[in-house]
């Protein structure tokens, strides 16, 4: 028997846990304060923390639980959305430490792998329970520091807030988004833009059980059949071929997983089967919802995902299969005979180029250089072999947020990529210039460079997005 | 990138030459091999089409090669035949230790003669040699089909560099010998060298000023 304690509040709906995380003087880190966020401007050579929320429990009614697995409890607490939606909007009569919630008691499971992923298997919002932020404890901070520090602690909040709301507004969670996510919040909000995961928290734990029940019955039909040999070779050579910088992909583990992900797409979209680069696109997805599962400090980019019960690999290979369909869907033109999807794409670019850089535009001219030559690979693998799968993530981000991001908002991430080497492309000949842009120097981007990719890519859209239909008609 | 000599107009000849195949063969590691003396283990596929070049010495001529390396998948081949167009060589590659790779080449003629000038060099390359204890396609099969079909012929091994070199260099000598058989009217062809864009031609380009009067050969 062990007595726990804290609050229920991460589960409240609405925006009532605005507390998550606070800023505060050492001293008072362990006792139990009010949760108001506090950001109190501290002297240069303070050291403060951020604090977890679980010593500061906004409800008093402690209470003993008598049931020793936590987690057990922990799984009906959070499934019970459905059956007592009511218990969880009133105030919580009850309320339990949440083990991780503070660093003493944190102990991390030598594998990397989360303590509680039956809870967040059911319901990615279960994963809130174990996330406040970034966990800052470094001292000598100054002002400026501690500032920037707090605008992050408050932007996760906020984006928590819109998360746990029983009825998640999307616009509001889009406008948050494009601006980038939290890492630990993107795989539920990723989910949320594509529209994976329902809006209604009611409806989460009954839908994502539903789907991925549909996709291993899918992986089981297909694999029971005799392989479609032409299709089931291409992906077998290219799995290999997939991120092989990224000791992730090296992994047996994850390979069969995107094998089976690849082929049972290609199956179900015979109209254009799998296409070189898609197996590229399904990368970002299973990169972060893996995330969900793993322990923060983990690099999952080194992770061997083999160590994650089955339970858990079949819902990252589940939820990686429908993202991966639904962003798909809005490109599907793109992969079917003849690419027309790929051509309209790096037609609207160079027509894009000659209004927003025309002696760039004039100079590729000269040079006879042609648009397909080098934006095609742009166009047919979003730009993932020009610019990293952590950076792509970051893309994606804003790019989900977008009405169209995939198939219009990238063009203008097209056109300021270009633009951004207008200088040294305009003193090249034909010859540098294609073997620049097949290698352009973008190994050492940071998400700075691709947080300016994308606002420079806001600008041409609302300043061309109109107008180029208007003169194409 | 390759030698500096690359990025000067140094060459009397700039070939055009595509670089086709089945998915996996090992097109993109000849290039690399060829043009960087590079191999990769850890190659990625290549979308669409990509481009190297390396000027090399024929018969006391210099020879620029410009090399298209095209994506193998089915998918790609209408974007990718549209660069056979105006190409005056192609390296064929199949995997010498998948035959289906080898029993496709029939594919890629077809793809050839259907999308090609009529007179480009073709030369059919078993890729892979150092795969000999693999090996499901004998050499005298692939000879001996070459000779019917009037192909050059090489077995190489872009991860060994074995032959990668002389196989280039075999149709490039052979694209050379053609061009200078054709009585290529040098010296209407000594000026700078085109911007990369037109190259020789073994039927005339409409459209192109440029390799119309540079490259009217056949």
């Amino acid at each position: 028997m062990k007595v726990v304690g804290a609050s229920f509040s991460h589960l409240g709906l609405g925006n009532s846990d605005k507390s998550s995380s606070s800023v505060n003087l050492p001293s008072t880190s362990n006792s139990i304060k009010s949760s108001k966020p506090k950001i109190k401007p501290i002297g240069r050579n303070s050291s403060f923390k951020i604090e977890s929320p679980s010593s500061t429990p906004r409800h008093s009614d402690q209470y003993t639980d008598l049931d020793d697995d936590w987690d057990a409890d922990v799984g009906q607490g959070l499934s019970s959305t459905e059956s007592q939606p009511k218990f969880l909007q009133s105030k919580p009569s009850r309320s339990f430490d949440y083990p991780s919630l503070s660093k003493s008691n944190h102990k991390r499971s030598e594998s990397g792998v989360k303590k509680h992923v039956d809870g967040i298997i059911k319901d990615p919002a279960n994963s809130l329970y174990t996330l406040y932020g970034p966990n800052i404890t470094q001292e000598d901070k100054s002002i400026k520091e501690i500032e920037e520090l707090n605008a992050i602690v408050s932007k996760f909040n906020r984006f928590k807030a819109i998360i746990q709301d029983q009825n998640i507004n999307l616009v509001s969670l889009r406008k948050m988004a494009w601006n980038g996510i939290p890492s630990e919040l993107r795989p539920i909000s990723w989910q949320l833009l594509l529209g994976y995961l329902p809006t209604n928290s009611d409806r989460r734990v009954t839908q994502l059980s539903k789907k991925r029940q549909e996709y291993l019955g899918g992986i089981s039909q297909v694999f029971n059949d005799n392989k479609e040999p032409a299709t089931w070779h291409q992906i077998e050579i290219d799995i290999p071929r997939t991120n092989p910088h990224i000791k992730l992909y090296n992994y047996e583990c994850t390979q069969r997983s995107l094998e089976r992900i690849l082929y049972l797409w290609a199956v179900r979209h015979p109209a254009s089967g799998y296409v070189q680069g898609i197996n590229d696109l399904a990368t970002p997805f299973f990169q972060t919802f893996l995330s969900s599962y793993v322990e923060s400090d983990i690099d999952i980019e080194t992770f061997d995902p083999k160590v994650l019960p089955k339970q858990v690999l079949d819902a990252v290979e589940a939820d990686t299969f429908w993202c991966l369909t639904k962003l798909l869907d809005g490109i599907q033109d793109n992969y079917i005979h003849a690419q027309p999807g790929i051509i309209r794409q790096v037609n609207t670019l160079k027509d894009l180029i000659n209004r927003i850089d025309s002696s760039l535009y004039t100079h590729l001219e000269n040079e006879s250089i042609e648009f397909i030559q080098f934006s095609f690979r742009w166009m047919n693998c979003l730009l993932m072999r020009e610019i990293s799968v952590k950076n792509t993530i970051r893309m994606w981000d804003t790019y989900l947020s977008e009405t169209n991001g995939f198939s219009e908002f990238h063009i203008y991430v097209c056109a300021a990529f270009l633009v951004k080497w207008s200088d040294e492309l305009k003193a090249m000949d034909f010859q540098e210039i294609m073997m620049f842009l097949q290698n352009p120097p973008t190994k050492t981007w940071t998400e700075k460079d691709i947080e300016l990719l994308l606002s420079e890519a806001f600008i041409w859209q609302s300043l061309y997005k109109n107008a180029s239909a208007h003169l194409r008609a | 990138m390759a030698e500096n000599d690359d990025y000067t107009y140094d060459y009397e000849y700039l070939f055009k030459i595509v670089l086709i195949g089945d998915s996996g063969v090992g097109k993109s590691n000849l290039l690399s091999r060829f043009t960087r003396n590079e191999f990769n283990l850890e190659s990625r596929s290549t979308i669409g089409v990509e481009f190297a070049t390396r000027t090399v010495e024929i018969d006391g001529k210099r020879v620029k090669a410009q090399i298209w390396d095209t994506a193998g998948q089915e998918r790609y081949r209408a974007i990718t035949s549209a660069y056979y167009r105006g190409a005056v060589g192609a390296l064929l590659v199949y995997d010498i230790s998948k035959s289906e790779s080898y029993e496709n080449v029939s594919k890629w003629l077809k793809e050839l003669k259907e999308n090609a000038d009529e007179n480009i060099v073709i030369e059919l390359v078993g890729n892979k040699s150092d795969l000999d204890h693999l090996r499901a396609v004998p050499t005298d099969e692939a000879k001996q089909f070459s000779v019917e079909n009037q192909l050059l012929f090489t077995e190489a091994s872009a991860l060994n560099a074995e032959n990668v070199d002389l196989s280039f260099q075999q149709l490039l000598k052979s694209i050379h010998d053609m061009v200078s058989k054709h009585q290529f009217d040098m010296t209407d062809y000594s000026g700078p060298k085109p911007s990369g864009g037109p190259t020789i031609s073994l039927t005339p380009t409409p459209g192109n000023e440029q390799s119309k009067n540079k490259s009217n050969c056949c």
